[in-house]
Parts: C-alpha cells; structure tokens; sequence
C-alpha cells in the first residue's frame, strides 16, 4: 500500500468531523501495521487503546481494501449525541452502532470520490459494525494496513486503511 | 407537501428530518430501502419530493429512482439523491436515471435546504 492513498481517507475523516459533528480532531503519528487491531502506538496509553467498537467498511473495483475505524464505548457514545444532537444516548445501542456505520460509510464514500476519479470507479461495501475487543481482522490476505490515532473533543478513535490498488 | 426520505441508516433519516423540520416541513416519511420506498409511495401518492440515498440492502437507490420514473404517477416528483457516490461516473448514471439533484455526504445543515429550495424552484419553472 502506498503511504499517500491513506490521504484521502484522512481528508475525509477531518471533512466530516468539522461537517457534520462540528468536531476538531488532532491526528497522530502514521503507523504501518499488518492487521486491523494490531494496535501499537508508542504515543499512545493504553486507556487510548481500549478500542469497544469497530466499524468496517470494505472497497472494490479499481481498488481493494478495507477502512477501519475503532472507538473506544465513551467516544462512540460522544459521537453519535453530537451526531443526533441529543445528550439522551447513554449505552451503547442500535443507535450507536448506526451512527458509527453511517461514519465510516461517509469518510469511505468521500475519500473513494477523488481515489475513483483518479484511478477509476471504486465501489463500496454496505458497513459492518463488530463490538468487542478480542477478534482480528486479517483480510485481505497478505495487506497491510496503515493506522492513524486521532484525538477530538469528543474522545480517542483510530483509523486504519488497507487499500490496494487493482492493476489491469 | 409530504416529503419522504430513503435511507438504510436510521441515523442519516433521523438527521435529514431533523434539518427538514427545522427548515419548516413537517410532513415526513422515512423507508430504509428502495423495495420498501415503493411501498411507501403507493400508499403516498401526494408525495412532493423524495430524498433517497444510493448505497442500501435490498433496492438500491438507483434502481429505486429508476422505478419511480418508470410509473407515470411519480414521473414528476422532484428526487434528491444524497449519497457518498459522488464520483464524474456516478453522478452521470445517477442524472440519467431521473434524479433532479445531488447532495454529497458530509453536508453541512443549510446545504440541505438550500438544495431542496433549488430543486423545488427548478421543478416549478
């Protein structure tokens, strides 16, 4: 994978933070990785790491991947009340796992627009949403993946890629 | 004027009719796919403008709008797509299957008023 598709999805990612949850968000130190929960930030504390919730999305066509984002429960939490614009969200329900799909549906679909108008049509999956900390995503096979930390004012997430571009 | 809104995500239909009410439209309809839009409508033939999505299990948008052009009862209705498919491509096969206007996801609130009030005028004009 090379280091500048991740880009896109980062672009994304702050687009619709400012746009949607009115959210500044401070991005860490770019790490390569080679599955999607192998988390290991020196900068970040283990508290940072207690990711909950993770919502995956994949990509096909000119390209392959996968983009990956994991909240720990409070910022799910924080996210989806700025989201729906309610304080009336207090466990992690249907409502939570929505907003994170719709999310990560939202940061994928706005980094596929300028990866499919430079490399072709891109499409996406429908988002799946897994809770819980003890699973590990591998696919595809042999990929890597590219892992970012961010911090908000509305709590800790990570975001990883994995995105391959398909050769003709 | 009834409008309704098609969307797989519960968040995205609460936020959309959220922004409608505040923009002064209270008669919304909400459906989570394409296939159940379709029978939305025949019980809401009066509907004056949908909003639908791309992206959704069961019926896609596209092939919902494409459905709805196809009946010569909706031939008229003013559809908004708001959708991540936002790509030259995309956009190109949205317009010639009969949506009026585009909305890309992120959008800011005043964008989805501003987009409804400029179809409408269109529409009427």
């Amino acid at each position: 994978m090379r280091a500048e598709y991740i880009n896109p999805f980062v672009a994304a990612l702050e687009n619709f933070c400012e746009m949607m949850l009115d959210c500044k968000v401070e991005r860490g130190k770019l790490k390569l990785a080679n599955s999607a929960l192998e988390i290991e930030h020196p900068e970040v504390d283990q508290a940072f790491a207690k990711y909950d919730i993770t919502a995956l999305i994949g990509l096909s066509g000119k390209a392959r991947g996968t983009v990956a984002l994991l909240f720990p429960a409070k910022t799910a939490l924080m996210i989806t009340r700025r989201f729906l614009e309610t304080d009336k969200i207090f466990k992690i329900d249907d409502t939570v796992i929505d907003a994170v799909a719709e999310m990560v549906n939202i940061v994928a679909g706005s980094a596929k627009r300028q990866l499919s108008d430079e490399l072709g049509l891109i499409k996406l999956s429908l988002p799946t949403v897994v809770r819980g900390r003890n699973f590990e995503i591998k696919y595809p096979t042999g990929s890597v993946w590219l892992q970012i930390p961010f911090n908000s004012t509305l709590g800790p997430f990570f975001m990883q890629v994995s995105f391959e571009k398909i050769d003709e | 004027m009834k409008i309704l809104i098609v969307d797989d995500s519960t968040t995205m239909r609460r936020i959309i009719k959220n922004l409608l009410i505040k923009s002064g439209y209270s008669d919304i309809l909400e459906a989570g796919d394409g296939q159940e839009a379709l029978e939305v409508l025949e019980g809401n033939t009066d509907v004056g403008l949908i909003l639908t999505d791309w992206n959704m299990p069961r019926m896609t948008g596209i092939d919902f709008v494409k459905k709805v052009r196809g009946d010569e009862r909706f031939g008229r209705v003013p559809i908004i797509m708001v959708t991540t498919n936002t790509s030259k491509v995309e956009i190109i096969q949205a317009i010639g299957a009969g949506v009026n206007n585009y909305i890309a996801k992120p959008f800011t609130p005043g964008t989805i008023k501003d987009k409804i009030e400029q179809t409408l005028k269109q529409m009427a004009s």
